[in-house]
């Protein structure tokens, strides 16, 4: 069941178009990773699916009802760097969103002190939100988010500001509540995207550049390629150069003893590589055979 | 409606955590206080101080009760009008410029919900202080001087009242699109320029709420006043900017 | 005339001193301040009623 789409959204400030044309489609109960380097209009994008910023020109339409209706209460929105009120404390703040999303009084105080214990906040609750550390203000955030139980959760970069023990204290949070609802997070890190979501929009310069399923894109993108190094200072390197120039090599990089060679035909070159270093006596360090990685589609894209 | 509540008691709690419903109208007793007592202890004031021409306080008539109340109310016209003024600059501009707005603004609220409650709160605020204020200030001065109508009392701080609010409103509508200080500034200019007004064209610009000072004198001192015109404007004016920072909230949005 | 009244000098005295007490008790908790603390606890303890004022609107960072 489709449970948003978004066609032709972009945003401009002047001449500037932040976000340019993009188009995509969320089924319900999807993790998707809003993939991309700083600046290539990934909060701005967010921003337009929260209601916040009003798009130049583009459609959104969540869960099938006409473009431009209010799903705001459908909504879980924790933006870059959450400011909740200090002088609040952590349980008075969940349940005061609660509220906001209109949820009764008294089942309010029963939901935020369940979505507290969610994120592990239950015993910093009644703590002034002042006194907390960045990983507690985001996993209160995410509690703030969660508490009017959405079908639509945004988050923007909610980990890239973390030290690594707050990072892995939300990243474990977000694997549980992926399976609870549809997630959109935006995040510049490929490994936080491979590590909960299944599909990524990956994005640059306020276009998509590519977008799917990871699994799909891994094998999509996977382009047969042999890496190896050798011992720098040898006669390896001159080595490294020939090997560029046989037939079966269709590209390489070569670089201070390392060499990367896109091949057609990995069993092929695999053995003839092998035969040749042997024959010729070749300090070998490291030889592997494979694919590209999604870390060179993603180098290559936010590259070009 | 009930989000109205939700978001006014947030307003109050902030009230109350930042002491501001406390020192607000300390600050308006002190001030009600004052008047009274600097007025009748003003000739041995004077005469504590020392070298002062003989003959000078042969003159001095004490002023009547009326008077004297009507000038502690006075008080309030001007660092009355500015604590209430800097109080109140960062309620909005601050939630905008912290992105807590923006925790507000994607729940299902509208704009003019979010600037009613924070109008709502202080205006609670500005009752209270002045409130007590003018109580106190009316204790003083009957002990003091002599008799004051309570009628007259609570008519003449109500038109007072209207004239801060005026103020206070102000101040809320600019701080939507202003920093908090700059917003502050401007609102305590616009009431100035519209004192300025009334003063010196008095006949002309009789119906400004800036004439409501005047009227809140009058009302204790004559008994009656043409308060239509003044409260009419007065109103208007407050309704105009509750209405404009909604609008301004909701289309503006936030900074980016 | 020649007696002062007591009875209605002190309240205002009393008021004075509350409000120099919850500036003082505000500033103790604060995390930050605009300018030094030391500074804000002189003019609270002897900036008299204008003193507390400047300190409640200008003095604290609100967040």
């Amino acid at each position: 069941m489709t449970l948003l789409e978004v066609t032709g959204l972009s945003k401009s400030y002047g001449k500037q178009r932040s976000v340019d044309n993009i188009s995509f489609v969320i089924e319900a109960g999807q993790c998707v990773a809003l993939l991309g380097p700083n600046g290539a209009g990934k909060t701005t994008t967010l921003r337009m699916l929260a209601g916040l910023l009003p798009p130049s020109a583009g459609q959104i339409s969540f869960n099938g009802s006409l473009p431009g209706t209010d799903y705001r209460k459908e909504l879980g929105y924790l933006p870059q760097s959450p400011a909740m009120y200090r002088w609040m404390s952590g349980l008075e703040y969940v349940v005061f969103a609660a509220k906001l999303s209109g949820i009764p009084s008294r089942e309010a105080a029963k939901v935020s002190a369940a979505a507290l214990e969610r994120v592990g906040l239950a015993a910093a609750g009644r703590r002034r939100i002042g006194g907390y550390s960045g990983g507690m203000k985001q996993r209160l955030g995410l509690a703030q988010a969660l508490v009017h139980r959405p079908k639509l959760l945004l988050l923007d970069e909610p980990v890239s500001a973390l030290d690594p023990i707050g990072r892995r204290e939300v990243m474990e949070l977000l694997r549980e509540i992926r399976g609870e609802t549809t997630v959109i997070f935006s995040t510049h890190v490929l490994h936080d995207a491979e590590e909960i979501c299944d599909n990524v929009i990956l994005m640059n310069q306020g276009t998509i550049a590519v977008q799917g399923e990871l699994s799909e894109l891994r094998q999509q993108y996977s382009l047969p390629v042999i890496r190896l190094s050798v011992e720098t200072g040898s006669a390896a390197a001159g080595w490294l150069e020939s090997l560029a120039l046989k037939p079966f090599i269709q590209a390489s990089q070569i670089s201070g003893g390392k060499a990367v060679f896109n091949v057609a035909d990995v069993a092929l070159a695999r053995r003839a590589i092998l035969q040749e270093a042997v024959g010729l006596n070749i300090p070998l360090l490291h030889f592997e055979a494979g694919s590209s990685t999604l870390e060179d589609l993603f180098m290559k894209v936010v590259g070009s | 409606m009930r989000k109205f509540w939700t978001l006014y008691s947030k307003e109050m709690l902030e009230s109350l955590r930042s002491y501001r419903l406390v020192w607000i109208p300390v600050v308006f007793i002190i001030l009600g206080i004052m008047q009274p007592l600097t007025t009748y202890y003003l000739p041995d004031i004077l005469k504590a101080s020392g070298d002062m021409p003989p003959g000078m306080l042969e003159g001095y008539e004490m002023p009547g009760a009326a008077a004297v109340m009507a000038q502690a109310l006075g008080q309030y016209g001007t660092i009355g009008m500015l604590v209430l003024a800097l109080a109140a600059m960062n309620s909005l501009a601050g939630e905008r410029s912290s992105g807590s707005a923006e925790l507000l603004m994607v729940k299902p609220i509208a704009p003019a919900v979010i600037i009613f409650a924070k109008w709502a709160a202080h205006l609670t605020v500005l009752f209270i202080a002045l409130g007590l204020g003018a109580a106190a200030a009316g204790y003083y001065t009957v002990q003091l001087m002599g008799s004051l109508s309570v009628s007259d009392c609570l008519a003449a701080a109500g038109l007072y009242s209207l004239w801060l609010l005026s103020a206070v409103s102000l101040t809320l509508l600019f701080s939507a699109f202003m920093r908090g200080p700059a917003a502050a500034f401007l609102a305590l200019l616009s009431a100035a320029g519209m004192s300025l007004l009334y003063s010196l064209l008095p006949s002309d610009f009789d119906w400004l709420p800036a004439a409501l000072p005047d009227l809140s004198a009058g009302q204790l001192t004559e008994g009656s006043v043409a308060w239509f015109g003044p409260v009419l404007s007065a109103v208007l004016l407050i309704l105009a900017c509750i209405a404009g920072a909604s609008m301004l909230m909701g289309r503006n949005k936030l900074p980016d | 005339m020649d007696k002062v009244n007591w009875g209605l000098i002190w309240p205002l005295v009393a008021l004075q001193a509350l409000l120099a007490i919850i500036g003082l008790f505000s500033l103790a908790k604060a995390e930050q301040v605009r300018g030094p603390k030391w500074l804000w606890v002189l003019i609270l303890l002897f900036g008299n009623l204008l003193g507390s004022i400047a300190y409640f609107t200008i003095g604290r960072k609100e967040s």
